[in-house]
């Protein structure tokens, strides 16, 4: 009998994704149209199974819940008490399925440390249990089937099938993009017709996103887990060091598993929204999350930020507004104060950037350079800010982060202990150079602007890459764990 | 198919030859370049296949087993040592490594190279390898992932191999799950009616009531070391085993090579087995051992079963078991061995 859940996960980066997708993707293009919601469907539960199988059965009754309630929602669309019960109705089962699994044991502990503050007994009960890949992807794009079929924006999807699929479309199920109905529900009924384009844009968008994984986030990962682990044991050059690759592994890791999305899905014909445009090329925090996981922060700003009132309200509102927003962004990522902190933080800052808005020192320079000088300095300033609150998201408690800034400012005496290799510094530099090169338009495209031997020089660089120059250590996606 | 289809996958097919020719130019950069780098960090087995050079005619593939430990030993060789000191004329090759099992010997056994002048290879048995607390264990994914570079294919291939991590990784938690599914799986049998039918049952019975078979109650050290003999041993070994298949690898392999398979089963300690979890363990232990001598001296290996050459005393750990001698036990392995190669070979 085989074990209930495999050894060997069904990652983008894993042996068995390289068989899986292009079988899909040949079947995808063999099958007759009218039955590809099947087969990809058919798909999407066997790449999710893959991870543990018995949680398809969580993913199930969300989309049992929301596809009802959709269809519910538009049959009482004139009679406004019903239609916003089945919403509110909607949404808490949605969100209670995800509390339970993310957020039930961090309260019961944190219930608890409370009681004992008081000297009050209270018995921690803890779930011993896994948390579903994903569900806080998967959950918000339920949600905004519901709420866009609430607004009317959308038509509730009558066909099971379809709306399942559109809850469980492969390439984006487990982190992402976010997607909003009007843009791939569309989708998914639409024929697709094989394209080259496609298919030669899906590719490079894989490898790019397989070289940003594993070469530049995993070699980089390596030195991060180091520093975190045992903060005591390095220099502050080192911590530095430190905390400067943890930005680059997380926008590598992340942008990387994105673009590996976004190119499995152009293969197929489908286009998923982009999740990233140069996050550390923006000179502000709120150009910084214009920018950053982009389905995330659309998602806030559409159900959060907006039906709070969103701009049009008094200033200390608004200000309210933008906290309540980030810091749900920060407990979305995980059921830790350090994730709270983080985003009650760039709430805060937000505030703060607002409030500096009107402050013109800089007006008095004039010309290109000059202006190029500061534009530089505001992404410097806007990239050290991101980078330390990197440190708040990547600390596994207030401990470790107390450890970690303790060290730093301690540690300036000691010797570096960290030995960088090469390949780290080169997949770094790579990184950036390639980060400013596509600042205007996508890898694919960039790429596919190229004269065709610098575009082959290009594959083959990738491919060596990401064969011969990645990591062999197994350093999970850092967002599989949200 | 309308042309524009035919065109688009000509032209995708075209593409596809040309990545394979990509392919194979860039297996020779890296052959040339990048490959004796990742043989040397990724995996240790093909330096011990090497160790196999001229003149050595005896490999002895071992685990930790083979080396010593206690401080107060007058005498530190290895049993590889002892066997290559009484076995006058031979030379014994050494090509052990901790926490080895019969998966990873097959591997080392088949990159020796083919000019050696191997003749004889003695493989140890260790009879605590069979069940899924060693199959599972967490030293497994470090082990797998050596193997990697061992296969008989394109070093680009083994390192993509390597690159998208083809060898099984799980969490401490899924990893405790598969020993407690395995061992549900590989129930044993008793000549009389017994109130556990496999290591899961046993393992809980023993540790949650916390009394010994002879209903006596010990100390809480005592009931681990109980639960830790019961987890290793409590099997019935039959052919699926995975232990069992990798063994009967080896057997192929020495035939194909011309070689002499010599089995070593270990020495157990017995007399803690028999104190702390009773004749019905040992009797296991024993059918299992009958197993595998029986199995493998059909099929031309010779078996030496050193099950009960060692006393507890010998033992150099008190509170898990293993296979770690004090000089005298190893002593009394590598004479076992030596002996019945004089005996049935030299």
């Amino acid at each position: 009998m085989p074990p209930k859940f495999n050894p060997i996960k069904m990652l983008f980066n894993s042996i068995e994704f390289l068989i899986f997708f292009p079988i899909v993707t040949l079947l995808f293009y063999l099958m007759p149209h009218k039955w590809r919601w099947l087969m990809l469907l058919a798909a999407s539960c066997f790449f999710y199974m893959w991870f543990i199988p018995k949680y398809i059965l969580i993913l199930l009754i969300t989309i049992l819940i929301d596809y009802s309630a959709g269809i519910l929602i538009e049959k009482w669309k004139d009679d406004i008490p019903r239609k916003k019960s089945c919403l509110v109705i909607s949404i808490v089962s949605t969100c209670l399925v995800l509390f339970i699994f993310k957020y039930l044991n961090f309260c019961s502990a944190n219930l608890v440390a409370l009681a004992q503050h008081f000297g009050w007994s209270h018995p921690q009960k803890i779930l011993d249990i896994a948390l579903p890949i994903g569900l806080s992807f998967h959950t918000f794009q339920s949600l905004s089937y519901v709420i866009e079929v609430y607004r009317g924006n959308q038509k509730a999807e009558r066909h099971f099938g379809y709306y399942a699929l559109y809850v469980m479309f492969y390439p984006q199920l487990v982190t992402g993009p976010i997607e909003r109905p009007q843009n791939l529900l569309r989708q998914l009924h639409e024929q697709k017709e094989l394209q080259y384009d496609n298919i030669a844009n899906g590719l490079r968008l894989i490898l790019f996103g397989l070289f940003l994984k594993m070469v530049v986030a995993d070699n980089l990962g390596a030195y991060v887990d180091k520093i975190y682990e045992n903060p005591f044991a390095y220099s502050s050059g080192d911590i530095l060091l430190g905390m400067l690759f943890y930005s680059f592994q997380i926008y590598g890791d992340f942008f990387g598993y994105s673009t590996i999305a976004l190119g499995c899905a152009l293969t197929m014909g489908f286009t998923l929204m982009d999740n990233f445009k140069t996050p550390y090329l923006s000179g502000s925090i709120q150009e910084f999350w214009r920018r950053w996981h982009i389905s995330l922060s659309t998602w806030f700003r559409d159900y959060l930020y907006i039906p709070l009132g969103g701009n049009r309200v008094t200033i200390p509102r608004w200000a309210l507004n933008t906290l309540i927003v980030f810091t749900v962004c920060g407990i979305w990522h995980g059921a830790n104060w350090t994730f709270m902190i983080w985003g009650f933080t760039y709430g805060v800052l937000l505030i703060l950037e607002r409030g500096l808005r009107n402050i013109h020192l800089f007006d008095k320079i004039e010309g290109k350079t000059g202006r190029t000088i500061i534009n530089i300095c505001n992404v410097a300033k806007t990239f050290v800010i991101v980078t330390l609150l990197w440190s708040v998201f990547r600390a596994t408690s207030f401990g470790n982060l107390h450890d970690l800034f303790t060290a730093l400012f301690h540690n300036g005496a000691m010797n570096n202990q960290l030995q960088v290799a090469p390949i780290a510094w080169i997949a770094l530099t790579l990184f950036i150079i390639t980060d400013i090169l596509i600042r205007k338009s996508r890898f694919d495209v960039w790429c596919g602007q190229q004269k065709t031997l610098v575009r082959w020089c290009i594959y083959t660089f990738l491919l060596f890459a990401i064969i011969a120059l990645s990591s062999v250590e197994q350093i999970p996606f850092i967002y599989f764990q949200f | 198919m309308t042309d524009t289809k035919k065109h688009i996958i000509n032209k995708l097919l075209v593409r596809v030859l040309v990545l394979l020719a990509v392919l194979a130019v860039l297996d020779i950069i890296y052959y040339f370049t990048l490959y004796k780098k990742d043989l040397d960090e990724n995996t240790t087995l093909m330096e011990i296949s090497q160790r196999a050079n001229k003149g050595i005619d005896i490999v002895y593939l071992g685990e930790s087993s083979n080396f010593s430990y206690a401080e107060t030993d007058t005498d530190r060789r290895f049993i590889c040592m002892m066997i290559e000191d009484s076995l006058p004329g031979h030379r014994v090759g050494n090509l052990s490594k901790g926490a080895c099992h019969a998966g990873i010997y097959y591997d080392i056994l088949r990159n020796i190279p083919k000019n050696s002048d191997v003749k004889t290879a003695i493989v140890t048995v260790n009879m605590r390898s069979f069940t899924s607390e060693w199959i599972y264990s967490n030293l497994e994914t470090p082990l797998r992932k050596e193997q990697i570079m061992l296969k008989k294919a394109p070093a680009l291939y083994k390192r993509m191999l390597l690159a998208f991590k083809a060898y099984p990784i799980w969490t401490e938690k899924e990893r405790s799950t598969l020993i407690r599914r395995g061992f549900k799986r590989q129930t044993f049998v008793l000549p009389h009616p017994f109130p556990y039918r496999n290591a899961n049952e046993w393992d809980h019975g023993v540790g949650y009531n916390c009394i010994l078979y002879n209903g006596v109650q010990p100390s809480m050290d005592s009931i681990a070391l109980a639960c830790h003999h019961i987890k290793h041993f409590a099997c019935t070994l039959d052919d699926k085993n995975p232990r069992i298949k990798d063994f009967d690898k080896i057997v192929k392999l020495c035939k194909k090579r011309g070689w002499q398979p010599v089995f070593n089963i270990l020495a157990e300690n017995v007399d803690q087995i028999d104190s702390l979890c009773g004749p019905d363990l040992l009797y296991l232990l024993e059918q299992n051992v009958k197993y595998v001598t029986d199995r493998y001296e059909s099929q031309g290996v010779i078996v030496v079963n050193n099950l009960r050459a060692v006393r507890d005393a010998d033992f150099f750990d008190r509170d898990f078991p293993t296979e770690h001698y004090r000089q005298t036990g190893r002593q009394a392995v590598a004479k076992n061995v030596s002996e019945t190669l004089k005996k049935r070979l030299y």
